[in-house]
Parts: structure tokens; sequence; C-alpha cells
């Protein structure tokens, strides 16, 4: 396993597999292991899901991002001191219908990404 | 997720996350989990309650703490339940299940109704809208929906396009009714979506026709337009294995 840091030292991302992405960008196909980019610094008011389950509740992430995506949460804790930083970009995929094996390259790229972002601890929340 | 977990902590970087299903994170062994009671859908727990969340996050990031593993833990709390007076009155009254219009009228009305709502609800989120998979307005899909299933055909060549349709219709319901401050209750929304609103008839029959198609791979389509709880019955009996979001 990894070294640990206290988490006051720790750069921190959070991940979703709830299919989040911005308008403009390409949906999630049906089945799909790619990910998608999400800005720390833009607004997550332009974020939509196109993740292909219908079997969860989409009511919450309609009324608050932060119920699948908790990035103001985060902001907070890193004004408090509680986590070092932020990932300047944080991922997005969407987690149905593929086997685990399906995930290893996109997973790798994204962690090469995170690290050269200076990244120490993921925080993934799944949908 | 725990592919994820497991790929991302190969490369050298811790992970800590929540989990939805407990005895999916248990079989699959993540490095470190927090199990949550909380809705599918809502892995931080009700939206707008802040302290909740900041203590579900404050639990999984401790487990950072733990080097070896999997470590699977439980969140000790539940969420409030929410009284049926949490949540203020439906502001729509719905078509009649016996109202014999065309379902492109139907359904175009039943839009109209719910478009002051959806609005209010843009506006009280400051332009904030989840609406916006599909590259065509809400009314245009609901238009083309009810077209083909007063024509009694299916978008077999356009599946992409009607599952974004479908995808944004559903979320412009969600947002039209949630426009009110209250706290809903899932259930609560889940039954006027499927039970009371002409879309969720139209869905519903949608489902039947995709199913009784002999193509496996179409029948596989109908499990992404209704839930499984919705889809037993539908069908009238219930499903063991239904593909299900992570």
């Amino acid at each position: 396993m990894a070294q640990r840091k206290p988490l006051p030292d720790m750069g921190i991302a959070p991940i979703t597999t709830a299919g989040l992405h911005y308008r403009d960008a390409t949906n999630f196909g049906f089945a799909d292991a790619t990910f998608r980019p999400i800005s720390n610094a833009a607004s997550t008011d332009n974020l939509v899901m196109s993740h292909s389950s219908v079997n969860y509740d989409k009511s919450g992430f309609v009324q608050d991002t932060n119920v699948v995506f908790p990035i103001d949460r985060f902001k907070e804790l890193v004004a408090a001191g509680t986590v070092a930083s932020l990932a300047d970009v944080h991922y997005s995929f969407m987690g149905a219908g593929l086997e685990p094996e399906a995930y290893a390259a996109s997973a790798t790229q994204v962690a090469g990404l995170l690290k050269k972002d200076r990244v120490e601890a993921v925080f993934l929340t799944p949908v | 997720m725990a592919a994820l977990s497991y790929f991302i902590e190969k490369q050298g970087i811790m992970t800590t996350g929540i989990s939805l299903v407990r005895e999916n994170t248990a079989s699959m062994r993540p490095p470190r989990s927090l199990w949550v009671s909380f809705p599918l859908g809502r892995p931080l727990g009700n939206p707008g309650d802040s302290a909740v969340q900041h203590r579900v996050i404050a639990a999984a990031l401790a487990l950072l703490n733990r080097s070896a593993g999997p470590v699977l833990e439980d969140f000790p709390e539940e969420l409030p339940a929410a009284q049926p007076t949490d949540a203020p009155s439906c502001p729509v009254s719905f078509t009649s299940p016996t109202d014999n219009t065309s379902w492109r009228g139907k359904l175009l009305k039943e839009l109209g109704s719910l478009e002051p709502w959806y609005d209010l609800a843009k506006r009280s989120r400051q332009g904030r809208t989840a609406v916006g998979v599909s590259d065509q307005s809400a009314q245009a899909n609901m238009a083309k929906l009810g077209q083909l299933l007063d024509d009694q055909q299916l978008p077999l060549t356009e599946l992409a396009w009607f599952k974004h349709a479908i995808e944004d219709l559903k979320v412009y319901y969600l947002e039209a009714l949630t426009a009110q401050p209250g706290n809903y209750t899932v259930e609560a929304l889940q039954q006027t979506l499927w039970q009371d609103t002409a879309l969720g008839a139209a869905l519903k029959s949608f489902y039947h026709q995709f199913c009784a198609l002999k193509e496996p791979q179409l029948q596989v389509f109908a499990r992404i337009i209704l839930p499984r709880e919705m889809a037993g019955e539908a069908t009238g009996k219930s499903r063991a294995k239904e593909p299900g979001a992570d």
C-alpha cells in the first residue's frame, strides 16, 4: 500500500462514478470505461449526468451536486486546513455494465494525471 | 468503483470511498470503504444537508489512517426519516389515466403544466439545471416520444437519442417537482413520477414494447428504461438480477 502523509499535508481529488460531465462534453455510452475531467475552478452548475443505469435516485443530484460529487464540502475542508489542497482537475467515470478489468487503462491514466497534480489520496463516490 | 480503487492504488495513490451496497464492496474488497445506509443515488445523504455530508467525508477520510486493507466500516448514522408533511404538495394535477387524447397531445400538455415549475426551480437554483444530456429540447423530445407511441413505433435506429431524451425528461420532471423548498422523500418522488404522470405511463409502454422484441440486445435495452422495481411491477414479477449503478 502507498505511504501516508498527515491529512493536512495531503492533496486530495474527489472522483465520482456517477457519470457526471459538462453539458457540452460527450455523453457516456451504455457501457463506457472512459473518463471526463471536471475543473476544480469552474462552476458545477453545468454538470449533467449521463449514467446508463436507471436503478438509483437522481432527485438528490438535481437539487444538490454535492450529494454525488461533494466538491463544495472539500473546498470547505481546504479552507479549514483539514486537507492541504485539491487537484486542479477531478475526474468522473460511469460505473455500470463492465467488468473491473475494463477500467485498468483509464484508471491508470488518471492516476498518472493525479500524480502530476500533486494528489496523494483519492476520495471515491459511487451513485 | 472498487476497480478504480484497485488500479489507482496500484500506482501509489491512496484511496478511500463510499459504499452504497455493502455486500458488493465486501466481495470486491477495495482498500478502504465506508458503507452508508443511504438510498442509491445519495452517497452523501440528503440534498442541502452539509452537516451530514461533512460527517460522511470525515469518516471516510479517517480510513486513510489504515495502512493495511481491505477496510470496510459502517457509517453509524441513518438519514432522518422525512415526514409526508415535510414536502410541499405536488404543484400539478396530472392528466387522468382515462384521458383518451393522443400520446403526443397528452405528453406535451403535461410538460407544459410543469414548465412554470421547472423554470422556478432553475431560478431558485441560480440557473442550474441538470437537463442537457440530449441535444434536443424537452419539448422536441416529448413530441417525438408521443408521436412514436401514437404511430406504434420504436426508435430502433435511434437508441442513443431515446435514452438521452428520456433521461432528460425524467430530470426535467424531478426538478419541477422539487421546485418548492422542502424535504422530499425518494419514495414520494418516484411514486409521483412513475404512477401519476403520463410520462411514467409512456415509459412503461416503451418498456413493454422493447421486452416483446425477439432480439436479446433490445430486450436488455428495456432494462435501462424503467427502474427494476417498476419493471417488476410492470411485468407482474420481480427480476432477480438487473444491471445496476456503481
